[in-house]
């Protein structure tokens, strides 16, 4: 009864997180992916791209480019227009306008298990190929689903829609400058070269690392963690190849290569077709 | 801070007391069952027919049926608290990995766009004149519901259900073809007890005859209709295959080229060759359960 007073009292003032019932206008512009996706420094680029004066860090990310999940309704409300909102939802039809990131499952699961380490989820020597069981079965620590229900819902449903732009992390690190002037044409920013060059040199791994020591134990996703361990890890693409065992590699593949493959992304394991198991 | 401090006293009184709409933040509990389709593809049929089925003491009207099978959009967050357990709850929702189990209802799109515009009629939401392509422009896009396209909807449950086990597919089309097979697939998925007497008089006491008479009895005891225009009733045809003469075979065609593919995978034949072949839906996987 009293946690209902306070929801009650919270609504009332408008100092609640909407999360998925939040209110949305016809110009916002989400930036969705999956947790350890490369959601972070994607806020990075676009903030520095869009807001470049504002001088995005991790003191003020997550003003620039808020989660509807970790902010409140009065400030949501308050922001400037268009509003760009940060999601690791599936798929939610009243999107207006979504740039979303994709990464090869296989790296987003050891992203996913070094970052599960430092906010202490898991300890030092939890064994990976156990944590990759969990990642492929849906025993996760947040609720969005697994890669492959969150991509596909995302992935299957985009038709030739013009309202949706799919750009993978591994492409984002290979030729940033050009999927940057795509995004900046996508939401109407000139793709002028030396903006983009500029956005890219400010959300750079090595820079966000420092950002990060400077500024680590203030934001939110940080401050609540192991300071031994880096959220900017790696900051790389293919990880997994030397870290993932082999039969790690080949159950991701198994349950979701039919996916990972339409999106672009070559399995190792010959013949990890998707059979189908019952994963739940 | 004008006249928004009212309303947010209001959400905020009824939120206290539980009075509220939960919708997405329903609390769902882990031996929930969803009953899930994109509107207007036979959600309320099959709502009447397993209220029937889990409650035959208390025969479903449209006066109890929000009670008996609500829809988190309509019903206050208390009632739903108040539920026998396991609830059956209706959904139109895209898909949420939180629903533990879900028997998800799909009807041929042709059928479907039919439907909602005489539906849209009866809501006053368009005028008897309104021209059909206009509404299958709309329709395509998604703009008529806010539950996404039909495309949109059935394609995130189907990629999502490979190989899951708590996952049911049902076409509306098999459901009216033999009803007590479908609905007795139904009770061994949701490991119900019901013999077949049971499932009968479930059958029975859902019937379009016995549907549409309870509507003229009580035209305004449901969310569904309330306010809507009398001279229209929500339980109309009942059928299936009313596009082939309702529907101009250019807009039938229309709809075939944006989702043929998933079409056919789920069994409903073209009329026409589609115009594009969606590169997105090369490889669907078809879930257990799906009929051939």
């Amino acid at each position: 009864m009293i946690k209902r007073l306070i929801a009650g009292g919270k609504q009332l003032l408008g100092l609640h997180y909407p999360g998925r019932n939040l209110r949305i206008f016809p110009d916002d512009v989400f930036l969705v992916s999956y947790p350890k996706s490369g959601n972070t420094w994607t806020r990075f680029l676009i903030a520095n791209l869009v807001y470049p004066e504002k001088h995005p860090d991790f003191a003020n990310i997550n003003e620039l480019i808020p989660d509807p999940e970790g902010i409140s309704k009065r400030h949501l409300e308050q922001l400037p227009r268009p509003r760009y909102l940060k999601s690791h939802q599936y798929f939610d039809p009243r999107y207006p306008k979504i740039i979303h990131i994709v990464r090869d499952p296989r790296d987003v699961v050891l992203s996913e298990y070094y970052f599960d380490i430092k906010r202490r989820a898991i300890p030092d020597d939890f064994p990976l190929d156990k944590f990759v069981s969990r990642f492929v079965s849906g025993e996760l620590n947040h609720p969005y689903g697994t890669w492959a229900e969150n991509t596909a819902t995302w992935f299957y449903t985009r038709g030739q829609s013009p309202r949706l732009l799919l750009v993978t992390y591994e492409a984002l690190q290979s030729e940033g400058a050009r999927q940057m002037a795509k995004i900046a044409e996508f939401i109407g920013v000139p793709a002028d070269p030396a903006r983009i060059a500029f956005a890219l040199e400010q959300s750079s791994a090595d820079r966000m690392r420092e950002l990060e020591k400077k500024q680590g134990h203030l934001w939110s996703s940080t401050k609540q963690t192991r300071q031994d361990k880096p959220f900017v890890r790696s900051a790389k693409a293919g990880g997994w190849k030397n870290e993932l065992s082999e039969s790690s590699v080949a159950e991701i593949e198994s349950a979701w290569g039919r996916l990972m493959r339409e999106i672009g992304y070559e399995l190792a394991v010959a013949n990890a077709v998707s059979v189908g198991a019952d994963r739940r | 801070m004008r006249i928004p401090i009212v309303k947010h006293l209001i959400a905020g009184g009824k939120r206290a007391l539980g009075l509220h709409i939960p919708f997405r933040s329903l609390v769902i509990l882990p031996d929930d069952i969803f009953l899930v389709s994109f509107p207007k593809s036979g959600n309320t049929w099959t709502r009447f027919l397993l209220a029937n089925l889990r409650f035959p003491g208390e025969p479903v009207t449209w006066a109890n049926i929000d009670r008996l099978i609500p829809d988190p959009m309509g019903t206050t967050k208390r009632d739903f608290d108040r539920m026998p357990r396991p609830r059956i709850i209706k959904s139109h929702e895209c898909f949420d990995p939180r629903y533990p189990r879900v028997v998800y209802i799909v009807r041929d799109p042709r059928d479907v766009v039919v439907s909602q515009y005489h539906y849209h009629r009866k809501l006053k939401k368009i005028e008897d004149d309104s021209p059909i392509e206009k509404f299958v422009t709309r329709f395509l896009a998604g703009e008529t519901c806010p539950h996404g396209s039909w495309g949109q909807n059935i394609a995130t449950w189907l990629y999502t259900s490979e190989g899951n086990a708590r996952f049911l597919l049902l076409r509306y089309e098999d459901l009216l073809a033999d009803t007590a097979r479908e609905l007795a697939k139904v009770v061994t998925f949701l490991q119900l007890s019901a013999s077949p007497e049971q499932i009968a008089q479930a059958v029975e006491r859902s019937s379009a005859d016995r549907m549409r008479k309870l509507e003229k009895e009580q035209p305004d005891r449901n969310t569904l209709m309330k306010g809507s225009r009398k001279d229209l009733s929500f339980v109309r045809a009942a059928g299936a295959g009313g596009w082939r003469s309702d529907l101009p075979a250019p807009q039938a065609a229309r709809i075939e080229a944006a989702w043929g593919h998933l079409m056919q995978h789920l069994g409903y034949e073209l009329s026409s060759q589609p115009l594009v072949e969606p590169r997105e839906y090369a490889s669907l996987p078809i879930p257990s359960g799906v009929p051939r």
